[in-house]
């Protein structure tokens, strides 16, 4: 008889999955309402999230990132962020680089809104290095008049 | 981290505020740049995030070049803040030129949020291919 013990691997797949979902909360909970530290590395791009009458807006610093390595997803409450942002510097052959301080490379950011979102009504737009994504809140949980049928 | 996915991901710093006497309110933060050298020129390229073209401000006096941006796109004042992950305000940064600039040839052009300064370099200080001929 086999006797099975907390903390032991389940066989085959589970345990890559059970991995992968640990890995993937760790990751999230990274990334949701992180606080910042001076001087340490913070995710890229810095956001903010304003709140209107409509909905929710959400903005962030992306200099140089061109819209087609973005993508932006609203599902539910939640909004996600990916992309990469690319330089380069074609060679000359005589090229050096003095100075790096702008960083490259992939990046995914999500967030949870207060309330349920309208997907469907989402706008996201890139101006001057900032996205902006508007996000109207669902139909659902905006005050809605009923009307009262003859009784 | 993911295994599948070999690319780095980016990390930003907190944006640098300037520090130095203002006479103007409000934030200035220091722009990441990076500067690239090549055979005819220096590129200094800037994250000015929220700069538009006439916004920026490129300045060459007494061998110092400034680089200032103001922000084109701002959030609208009915806009209630939830969460915040980074401040709004201006861009300041400085660099002393050489004098291995031609500083007529200047160019500056702004796209994405993104300064890109071409600085060529002065005739004399090119690299230079001599030719060699038979003797």
């Amino acid at each position: 008889m086999a006797t099975i013990r907390f903390g032991s691997p389940l066989p085959g797949e589970s345990w890559g999955a059970l991995d992968r979902l640990q890995r993937d909360m760790t990751r999230a909970f990274d990334r949701l309402g992180t606080i910042r530290d001076l001087g340490r590395g913070s995710p890229f791009p810095p956001v903010n999230l304003y709140e209107t009458a409509q909905g929710y807006v959400l903005t962030a610093e992306i200099p140089g990132v061109k819209s087609g390595d973005l993508d932006v997803s609203v599902e539910g409450e939640r909004v996600t962020i990916r992309g990469e942002r690319r330089i380069d510097y074609p060679s000359d052959g005589s090229t050096s680089l003095h100075r790096r301080e702008r960083q490259t490379g992939v990046f995914r950011r999500t967030f949870n809104l207060p309330e349920l979102a309208d997907p469907e009504k989402a706008e996201a737009v890139c101006r001057h290095g900032i996205l902006m994504v508007r996000i109207p809140k669902a139909e659902s949980i905006q005050p809605r008049r009923i009307s009262v049928r003859a009784c | 981290m993911s295994n599948q996915n070999p690319t780095r991901e980016i990390e930003t710093r907190e944006k640098q505020e300037v520090e130095r006497e203002q006479t103007r309110p409000g934030i200035v933060f220091r722009p990441d740049v990076d500067i690239v050298e090549r055979a005819d020129e220096f590129l200094v390229t800037a994250d000015l995030p929220g700069v538009d073209e006439p916004h920026v401000d490129v300045r060459l006096e007494n061998g110092l070049l400034t680089i200032r941006g103001e922000l084109g796109v701002e959030p609208e004042p009915e806009w209630q803040p939830l969460y915040g992950e980074y401040r709004l305000g201006s861009y300041y940064r400085e660099f002393a030129l050489s004098d291995r600039i031609d500083v007529n040839g200047i160019k500056a052009s702004m796209k994405d949020g993104v300064l890109e300064l071409h600085l060529p370099k002065a005739e004399r200080h090119r690299p230079r291919n001599i030719e060699v001929r038979a003797g």
